[in-house]
Parts: structure tokens; C-alpha cells; sequence
């Protein structure tokens, strides 16, 4: 039966080979220098202060450039980028950026300090409500600013001139050029959002494609909705001669099998994501293709505690406790990833706390869930309302889901029903706390536990589980401020710990990035932990 | 020479099933039909068929084997009594979903067909203005508007019959889908209808039944409707398929039946994502969904052949 199928499709490629000039995309399009990568979504916003998915960021990164840019060769490195040289104070807190003189927006305008000022501002401003404001809280009085407590002239950014960018920081930070390699870190084009409803406006049409305006290595070029979004060389941006490329076609697919198959078709020099049950497929086909690599990112279910019964903390432990992850993690996931019982993942020098669950045998761990649901006042199940778990409609979340909800089912005798929600309609449900259980996941925007622990903030914009914990504020502020590495890590460590204890999420495991990359098209790419590899540097091979 | 032998006049029906008896094809579709109706709602009861949404995880994506004659799917449940249970929502879908399309078009074609003039006018306008709009979107629409009010019911009738709700919910979920379907899928009936009633009220019987003075429902429903029966009988077998058709591409859009639940829709589009891994998975669910919709099309033509009163006599 395989055989046939493997003959069928061998003839139906062959067929479609035969059409037209003999040649597939990938082939046509790497003639062209052009780069085909598969983006997982449809992107929401091209407006950095609007944006969360990763699969905006990956756009973004191309048509915006921030003080610095990532470095193709180190991932901890950086280079310059908007800014041409930059120096601090001996603390690390008072940072001055000399901008490069010939920055120009891609409509010719001149790129200032007063830009970068401009969208700091902008994103931070208690009346735009940018859901992305923390990535900026070590800012000094940032924080405050955003909660509409201190006035923008305390916040710690200063144009000194037209030429020279003065951040001054809530403590030491001397990792700061990493956190500016993260969009939200980005300059907007003052003069073109004024023209465009105005910095406050947030539906505000300046970052359509039609008339975009940036200052990145790129320039959108097409968007065709559920087809492709195309970017073009930035003929204005000042290392225009550098670039590998000459452009980028992202393509929205949300099914990995899909994409898969696209690949293998030769539709794509890269895909996003192949699924757990094609990797033994994909490594036997193209073996030379298929990546392995190690990645920042935590795939967890968020809980909603604003609603009954999850507003109680039994309730949440025992549904923690009723996952068998490593049945989840070597059959579901196969193998890709490590179960885990903590949130962030170990690396960037920080060890994440083990809670006691995961010392459990599998026979405490379910007798300790059942104990905790008994006393919750729903003994074998009985009473409990039918909760939603709330999925976007790709492929491993949901055979993940279905997994999950036949383990509570036969652990604690509850029926959860599943609702898989097309992408948008999953951010935009989780963001108004519109669900019961949402299965998530979170990839790191900088190398440090930060970038997990204060998701869980209590004015966190995308904590949005409705918990909120005083301690733990405090204990992420510390930590924020501290000057020493070791009681920092000690400080963040005990913010987790304390998160974990009241379970507004179930983490379930690291994952890893399974995807194809064409070893005949491409060179350059490397494997990164925050998959943030410089696109530019991507040489196109016909 | 011998007198000619005269033979006792067959009644129109007799004479169709007559025909219809004779139309290999229909006759071995209904055998098939009627087989895999009992395989549907029967075969999962015994004990020997698995409970299609039992997880096991040490046992993924097995190949066919006595335990699992059609292997396991990707959680390793068994794929037979998936497709069973598939099955009987599909049908079960189809058979609803007509119903209801059945009763609206059949009640609307009679009422504009015999009152004509004006209301006739409006009535079939509106017809073209909801063809004129695309079917699958309103279907998804509509099934979505009416989730809510559908859930609390279920959640009532769960909470005062105290069935089991593993029993119940697979089925209560369906009625937005049902609903959805059957109240826009009537139109093309409505507009048959109209016209054999039209056509109908113009012959001799039906004006000697309004000059003995019968009222207009007698009229309507002892003396027109019977003799759509033939019309309506055909036309409804032949819109099960489609209305299965649209039912799977709900669900193979995830519109349609809930998860773990399956019907051939989901999977089908399960399988189609595997199909270079576990080509099985797609192969048995799109066998028993093919042959079905065959089947249902073969006998709908069959009757066709048999009923229609332009063939009959010939």
C-alpha cells in the first residue's frame, strides 16, 4: 500500500514537473535569487507595536532595522546597525548610541534619533495599548509611564540631537543590545504615521503593505492574502550592496504537512515546521534537508483562572498532574522536545526550579490529581463542567489536544471539548480571556530567563490567564534591578518557583525545531536558539 | 386464432417498482446501502469493535492485523470502529439534514406554487436571491449563530434525561450542522415542487375537487401532494449525497464534527495529511465514503428511471 501511494505520487509529480518550463518554483525562484520560506501565518500587523506572533516578527525583522543587528556568525554577538557605535556608563545603566549620518527611510526621508524616540513613546503610551510595552520596562520609569503613573519626560530615552540616542535603564542591563535585536525595539517612521491617523490611532493604516514605509534591508513588495507576502531589496537602506538575496516570498502555511509536501514538491527553500509523525518521512527523503535544532521555546497550556472552576488552584494542579508528558513527548511529539513540569527552559546560565511533580512516580502523580480534584469538590469527576480547550488548527496542537483530553478523561473521569480556532480568532480569544484552556507556546525574544519569567507579570499583555501575584512582581522588579548575576538568577528562579505553585499554566514541554532547509539552494543559514538568523545573510543558490 | 389473453392493469407504482427491480445497478446500491446502514449503527454495539476514541499511545499508526483490521490511526485508535462510528454520524447527517431540507422546500414549493400571482413572485425571488449566495458560507454562518442557543440545549436535555453524556453529546453537537444544512438546502426542492404544483393545479381532477367546494388544505395535501411523491422521493435520494458532501467538507474544515468524534469528513482530511506516511488512513475512510455516495447516486437514478412519469408506460 505504501509502495502505491509512493508511485502515485512520484507520478503526480512528474506531472506537475512536466508543466510549464520544466523547472519548480524553488528552481525558478533561486534563478532569481529570490528566497522561498514557509511562515506558518498569515501575518496580523506589520506594525511592530501591534505585532506578537512569530511569524510577524520574522517579517518585521526584515523591513525595520533597530540600533543593532543580529550577527549571522554569533548568535550573542551583535553589529551595528541604525546606530553606528555605542558606549555606556561603568553600571551599564546610561547608554549613548551614535546613529549613523546616511539613514534614510525608504521613501528618502532622513531617520533620526527623534524616530527611535517617537516609537518608544508610541508603544509604551498608557492610551495605545501596545500588548508587546514590557519588552521596554527596563527602560527607566517605563513602567510607570505605561501605566499612565509617570509622564513620558521621566522615561529614560533622550534625542540628544538629530544623531544621538540617550537610554538611560532602570538598573544595570549590560545585556541590552540583545533585547534590541526584538522588533518592539525598532524605529517607526514618524513623519508617516503623522500622516496616517497619528501616533495614538491604533488602527492607524501606516504599515499596510500598499504604502510601506521603513528603513530595513527590505521593502514589502506584494501581499496577496493566503498567498504570499513579498519583500524586495531596500535600494535606500545603507548596506544595500550586502545583501545575499535579491528578496523574499513568505508563505502563510498554517499545516506543516502541507508545507511538507509543498517542500517536496519544490515549492519552498525553507518551511517553518514539519510535524512530529513526517520527520522519519521527511529525514529519509531528503536527507541532506532536514534540521534538527535546538530552540528557546516552551509549549504549554495556558489556564483561564478568571473562570470557575479553574479559579481554584486544586483544580489546576490536578489537571497538571493528570498529564503523563512523557507518553506526550516520545509518542505525540516523538522525541522532539524534553517533558518538563517548569516553564522556562534551561540555558542563557539560569536552571529552572523542579517542582515536586516531577519527582512523582506515575502512580503518585495520578493519585495526587485525583486527591486534589476530590477536595475541590469534584470526587472521580462528578460535577465538573464541560471545559473548552481552545487550540489553533495546526497539526501537532491538536493531536496533542485530542492526547490530553482522552488522559483527563481516563485520569480524573472530566470531558473537555476541543475548539480549534483559526489563528487569528485564537490570539484574539486568548487576548480577551475568552476561553477555558489554551494551548500555547512561547519562543524567547532575547537569550535569558527574563523573557519567560516576566510573561507572568500581573500587567503582562500576553500573561493573559488573569493571574496576578504580588510577590511575584516584586520579585521579577528585583531581579530586574539587580546588579549581581548570581542573586539575580536566584531571584528569578524564586519567581518561578512561586508562579509554578499556582498554576496558571501546565507546562508540558521544550520543543524542538524540526524543519527543512534546502542543502542545494541554500547557504548561509545556521541553527540559532531563538530561530532569529539574520535573513539577509541567506544566499539563494540557483 | 386465439381471443387476445387481456391482462389486469398494473398500477403505476407496482409498475415502478417493476422497474426499479430490474435496474441491476440500483438494486445491488440498496443492498449495499441497506448493508452498510447496518454495519453503521449495529456493528459498533458488539463487543468485538473497539471504542473508537480510546487512546494508546504504545500502539501508533499499527498496520492492519487481526486485533485491528484497518490498523490504528496516529493516537492509536482503532481505525475500523472509527470508521463505523464515522459512518453513522455521516448518515446520519445525510438522513436528518434531508429530512429537514425535505419538509421547508416541500411546504414552501406547494404553498407558492398553489397560491401564485404575487406571493408566488416573492416567494421564489427570495429562492433565487438565497442561490444566488454562496451555500458553504451561509451553512457556516448560520451553524455558528446558532451554536450557543444549540449547546445550552444540550446541556439542558443532558441535565433532565441524565443519559450519559458520551452517548449524547456526539449527537446533540450535530444539530447546528443539521439545522444549518436542512434549512438551506431546500431550495432547489422548493422550486421543483412549485412547478409540479403549478402543473397539477391545471388538471381536471384538482378543479373538480374546487368545484365540490374542498377546502384549500384537503386540496393541497390529499390531491397535489401525493402525486409529488414520485418527484420528491427521487429528488431527496439524490440530495443525500450532496448534503453528505457538504456535511464532510464542514468537517474537514474543522467545522463540523467535534473532536475526538469523527465522521468521514475528519477522516478523511487526517488521512489526507498522512497520506505518505500512513496511507491507510486515508485510503479506508475515502473507500466506504466513495462507495456510499456511488451507491446513493446509482439508486437515486434508479428511481428516477422507475418513477418519472415521462419513462413510466413507455
Amino acid at each position: 500500500m505504501r509502495k502505491f501511494a509512493v508511485i502515485l505520487s512520484i507520478l503526480s509529480s512528474l506531472v506537475l514537473v512536466q508543466c510549464g518550463d520544466g523547472k519548480n518554483s524553488a528552481q525558478r525562484f533561486a534563478q532569481e535569487k529570490i528566497l522561498l520560506i514557509g511562515n506558518n501565518a498569515e501575518p496580523q500587523s506589520l506594525d511592530p507595536h501591534k505585532a506578537t506572533a512569530v511569524a510577524d516578527g520574522k517579517i518585521i525583522s526584515t523591513l525595520l532595522e533597530g540600533l543593532v543587528r543580529p550577527d549571522p556568525e554569533n548568535e550573542s554577538g551583535v553589529l551595528p546597525g541604525a546606530a553606528e557605535h555605542w558606549e555606556h556608563d561603568a553600571e551599564a545603566k546610561v547608554w549613548t548610541f551614535r546613529l549613523r549620518r546616511d539613514n534614510t527611510w525608504s521613501d528618502g526621508t532622513p531617520l533620526t534619533a527623534h524616530d527611535f524616540a517617537y516609537a518608544y513613546r508610541r508603544i509604551l503610551h498608557p492610551q495605545f495599548g501596545g500588548r508587546y510595552a514590557e519588552m521596554l520596562y527596563p527602560l527607566q520609569h517605563a513602567q510607570a509611564f505605561n501605566k499612565g503613573e509617570a509622564p513620558w519626560e521621566a522615561v529614560g530615552v533622550k534625542a540628544l540631537d538629530a544623531y544621538t540616542l540617550q537610554l538611560t535603564l532602570q538598573g544595570p542591563t549590560p545585556h541590552l543590545p540583545q533585547l534590541l535585536l526584538h522588533f518592539t525595539w525598532y524605529p517607526i517612521p514618524r513623519h508617516h504615521v503623522e500622516a496616517h491617523g497619528g501616533m495614538l490611532d491604533r488602527r492607524s493604516t501606516w504599515a499596510t503593505p500598499g504604502h510601506w514605509v521603513g528603513n530595513g534591508a527590505y521593502v514589502v513588495d506584494e501581499h496577496r492574502l493566503n498567498h504570499y507576502l513579498s519583500v524586495k531589496p531596500n535600494p535606500r537602506y545603507h548596506r544595500a550592496k550586502e545583501l545575499k538575496n535579491g528578496g523574499i516570498r513568505f508563505l502563510p502555511i498554517v499545516n506543516g504537512y502541507t508545507e511538507t509536501r509543498m517542500y517536496m514538491g519544490g515549492k519552498l527553500h525553507m518551511t517553518n515546521n514539519v510535524p512530529p509523525e513526517m520527520i522519519l518521512y521527511a529525514r529519509n527523503k531528503a536527507p541532506q534537508d532536514f534540521c534538527r535544532d535546538p530552540y528557546y521555546c516552551t509549549i504549554f497550556y495556558r489556564l483561564n483562572t478568571t473562570r470557575p472552576p479553574l479559579d481554584d488552584v486544586r483544580v489546576r494542579e490536578a489537571l497538571s498532574l493528570a498529564i503523563d508528558r512523557h507518553a506526550l513527548v516520545s509518542k505525540v511529539v516523538r522525541g522532539a522536545g524534553t517533558p518538563t513540569f517548569s516553564f522556562t527552559p534551561a540555558g542563557a546560565g539560569y536552571t529552572p526550579p523542579t517542582p515536586k511533580a516531577a519527582m512523582y512516580s506515575a502512580e503518585e502523580r495520578l493519585a495526587t490529581a485525583r486527591k486534589l480534584l476530590a477536595e475541590a469538590g469534584y470526587p472521580g469527576g462528578k460535577g465538573f463542567p464541560t471545559l473548552e480547550l481552545m487550540t489553533t488548527s495546526r497539526d501537532v496542537q491538536r493531536i496533542m489536544a485530542e492526547t490530553i483530553q482522552a488522559m483527563w478523561a481516563e485520569a480524573l473521569g472530566i470531558h473537555v471539548e476541543i475548539r480549534a480556532c483559526e489563528w487569528t480568532a485564537y490570539k484574539a480569544a486568548q487576548q480577551s480571556k475568552d476561553y477555558d484552556i489554551s494551548s500555547s507556546s512561547w519562543s524567547g525574544d532575547y537569550l535569558d530567563p527574563a523573557t519567560f519569567i516576566e510573561l507572568w507579570r500581573g500587567q503582562g499583555g500576553n500573561n493573559c490567564t488573569g493571574w496576578s501575584n504580588h510577590t511575584f512582581d516584586t520579585l521579577t522588579a528585583q531581579a530586574g534591578a539587580c546588579r549581581d548575576a548570581a542573586q539575580r538568577r536566584h531571584l528569578l528562579q524564586e519567581a518561578e518557583q512561586l508562579m509554578l505553585q499556582h498554576h496558571p499554566i501546565i507546562p508540558l514541554y521544550h520543543s524542538e525545531r524540526t524543519y527543512l532547509r534546502s542543502a542545494r539552494h541554500i547557504r548561509g543559514a545556521k541553527a540559532r536558539l531563538l530561530d532569529n538568523y539574520p535573513l539577509d545573510a541567506i544566499e539563494v543558490m540557483p | 386464432m386465439q381471443p387476445r389473453q387481456y391482462q389486469q392493469g398494473n398500477s403505476l407504482w407496482k409498475d415502478a417498482r417493476q422497474r426499479l427491480y430490474r435496474n441491476k445497478a440500483a438494486m445491488v446500491s440498496l443492498c449495499f446501502l441497506l448493508l452498510m446502514a447496518v454495519a453503521c449503527f449495529i456493528l459498533p454495539i458488539l463487543p468485538c469493535i473497539a471504542n473508537p476514541n480510546t487512546t494508546h499511545l504504545n500502539n501508533i499508526a499499527a498496520p492492519c492485523s487481526l486485533q485491528h483490521p484497518f490498523g490504528t490511526d496516529q493516537l492509536g485508535r482503532d481505525l475500523l470502529a472509527r470508521v463505523l462510528y464515522g459512518g453513522r454520524i455521516s448518515l446520519l447527517v445525510g438522513l436528518v439534514a434531508t429530512f429537514v431540507a425535505l419538509i421547508i422546500g416541500l411546504v414552501y414549493g406547494l404553498i407558492s406554487g398553489y397560491i401564485g400571482g404575487k406571493t408566488d413572485s416573492l416567494m421564489m425571488r427570495t429562492v433565487d436571491v438565497l442561490f444566488a449566495l454562496p451555500f458553504i458560507v451561509l451553512v457556516i454562518v448560520f451553524s455558528l449563530s446558532i451554536e450557543a442557543p444549540c449547546r445550552e440545549l444540550s446541556v439542558f436535555i443532558i441535565g433532565h434525561t441524565g443519559w450519559s453524556r458520551e452517548t449524547v453529546a456526539p449527537i446533540l453537537g450535530l444539530v447546528p450542522l443539521f439545522i444549518a444544512i436542512g434549512a438551506l438546502g431546500w431550495l432547489t426542492l422548493a422550486r421543483i415542487v412549485r412547478t409540479q404544483t403549478l402543473e397539477i393545479k391545471a388538471l381536471e381532477y384538482v378543479q373538480a375537487a374546487r368545484s365540490l367546494g374542498l377546502g384549500h388544505l384537503r386540496i393541497l395535501f390529499r390531491h397535489i401532494a401525493p402525486n409529488l411523491l414520485g418527484t420528491v422521493v427521487v429528488y431527496t435520494t439524490l440530495a443525500v449525497p450532496g448534503i453528505m458532501l457538504t456535511e464532510s467538507t464542514l468537517s474537514f474544515i474543522g467545522l463540523g464534527v467535534k473532536a475526538p468524534n469523527s465522521s468521514w469528513g475528519t477522516l478523511i482530511k487526517e488521512g489526507a495529511d498522512r497520506m505518505e506516511v500512513t496511507p491507510e488512513l486515508l485510503i479506508f475512510p475515502s473507500l466506504f465514503f466513495c462507495l456510499t455516495l456511488l451507491a446513493l447516486n446509482f439508486l437515486g437514478d434508479g428511481l428516477r428511471d422507475a418513477i418519472d412519469p415521462k419513462s413510466a408506460k413507455d
